[in-house]
């Protein structure tokens, strides 16, 4: 009867330990963005890029 | 640097909403929301005039400015853009955005909103560019392929004009002094404030 009482902790200590989860709470700063990374952001810093939506402004907005 | 604006051109606008539907298209919007419509004013009188309202990518934007979990950021082109991941839903920005551009998918009964959803410049979000996970939350990422919003591409009559903001204001003059007319620039001073 103990060995069963002391399988059954066992096996629930295994499995609760296995349902643990480290929790970290974001820390909101006020004004501060502390979302992903946008990659699109580097790339508009590219030069090409930026001609290439220039280009593509000056096809599609100016008059035929 | 490019500042990227939309500028629409009322005496152009004939209200096909085709705007909407490339929006739409582009994107697979949720049912329910709209990232852009076409607003008439004084429908049905004569002089009435059409303008399609998006997010104009304010300058100082409002919705960042109100957001409690700041889920906001723009990109140094001026496209403000957020984070679904930080976003929870609680609609202060849509109160504070005075061209009513976010909008929240209905995911429940009784109302509940959930996270929030509106024109990206068609430059999608803070995912790797171009990727599904980005396309299924934020929608096409145009911008990272030297493309412009589809809604302005696909505008017949390029009422609708999207792109940098010396750009758009050269072709919107060179138009107003071709048809000798008055500039309306429906919602550009409020969004990018005054001297722009």
């Amino acid at each position: 009867m103990r060995w069963k009482a002391l399988a059954v902790a066992a096996i629930a200590t295994v499995t609760l330990a296995g349902c643990y989860e480290t929790a970290t709470p974001r820390q909101y700063e006020p004004g501060v963005y502390k979302g992903s990374e946008d990659p699109l952001r580097d790339k508009l810093q590219t030069s090409d890029l930026q001609s290439a939506l220039e280009e593509r402004f000056r096809t599609a907005a100016e008059d035929r | 640097m490019a500042r990227m604006k939309f500028l629409c051109d009322a005496e152009r606008c004939i209200e096909c909403n085709a705007c909407v539907t490339a929006c739409k298209n582009e994107n697979e919007v949720p049912w329910g929301v709209n990232r852009r419509r076409v607003i008439t004013l004084n429908d049905g009188q004569p002089g009435e005039k059409s303008i399609s309202v998006a997010c104009m990518h304010c300058t100082d934007a409002p919705c960042a400015a109100v957001c409690p979990v700041d889920c906001f950021y723009t990109t140094d082109d001026g496209i403000v853009l957020h984070d679904k991941d930080l976003c929870i839903g609680c609609g202060y920005c849509f109160y504070a955005c005075p061209f009513g551009a976010p909008q929240f998918p209905e995911q429940a009964a009784f109302g509940v909103r959930g996270k929030m959803d509106k024109c990206t410049f068609c430059a999608g979000g803070p995912l790797e560019d171009n990727s599904n996970a980005e396309y299924e939350k934020y929608g096409a990422n145009r911008v990272a392929e030297g493309k412009l919003p589809a809604c302005a591409e696909m505008c017949s009559t390029k009422a609708l004009l999207a792109g940098d903001g010396d750009l758009v204001a050269d072709i919107y003059l060179s138009r107003v002094m071709k048809r000798s007319g008055r500039p309306d620039t429906w919602g550009w001073q409020k969004a990018y404030g005054e001297g722009v």
